[in-house]
């Protein structure tokens, strides 16, 4: 998969604006929604969000509407993803 | 005289990522985490969009198992808030504990 390198992370998670996300918690928890937005500190703008609670082995609470997710415990984020297995 | 110092020091980094660009590094992450991958960007802040990433989870009864848990992440970005460690994948290799002393009788 070509990635364009001159192009700053931030914007590459720009792209993903309107689309699934897969975001993944420095603890056990990963976050699955569509991307509506975030700011600097990328805290993030999610809707139609399932959690994961990854250690217990089972899927958490879904929750629909629209979330803001602190970014300060984000480790990473796949754009596109559609989750943990299970 | 005093200003001097804030106006040559802007953002430079202490290490230059871009020799890395291309080739497979590993990050450890605060919370535990490590991730390996092929580094596709940077920026000053250390974050990271790595291609082809593995990540490799630990569980807390087998201290550190490498094989156990790992999955294809694909292409991802990482915060570069939560980066605690980054070097080369060529650049380590697991070894026996050295500190385990032997126990005799």
């Amino acid at each position: 998969m070509a990635v364009d390198c001159t192009r700053t992370n931030l914007e590459l998670v720009d792209k993903c604006i309107g689309s699934r996300i897969h975001i993944v918690m420095k603890n056990d928890k990963e976050i699955v929604g569509t991307l509506l937005g975030f700011d600097d500190f990328v805290n993030m703008v999610l809707e139609d969000v399932t959690e994961f609670e990854i250690t217990p082995e089972g899927r958490r609470i879904t929750k629909l509407d629209q979330i803001l997710l602190n970014g300060n415990n984000i480790t990473m984020l796949i754009p596109g993803g559609e989750g943990p297995e299970v | 005289a005093p200003f001097r110092s804030q106006e040559k020091k802007k953002k430079e980094s202490i290490f230059d990522l871009s020799k890395y660009i291309d080739k497979p590094i590993r990050v450890k992450f605060q919370g535990g985490r490590e991730a390996s991958g092929v580094l596709k960007g940077f920026d000053p802040l250390l974050n990271l969009v790595l291609d082809g990433t593995i990540e490799y989870m630990r569980d807390p009864d087998d201290q550190y198992k490498l094989t156990e848990d790992t999955r294809q992440l694909g292409l991802v970005v990482c915060r570069g808030t939560a980066v605690v460690l980054i070097c080369p994948q060529d650049g380590m290799e697991a070894i026996p504990n050295p500190f385990i002393q032997q126990q005799d009788g």
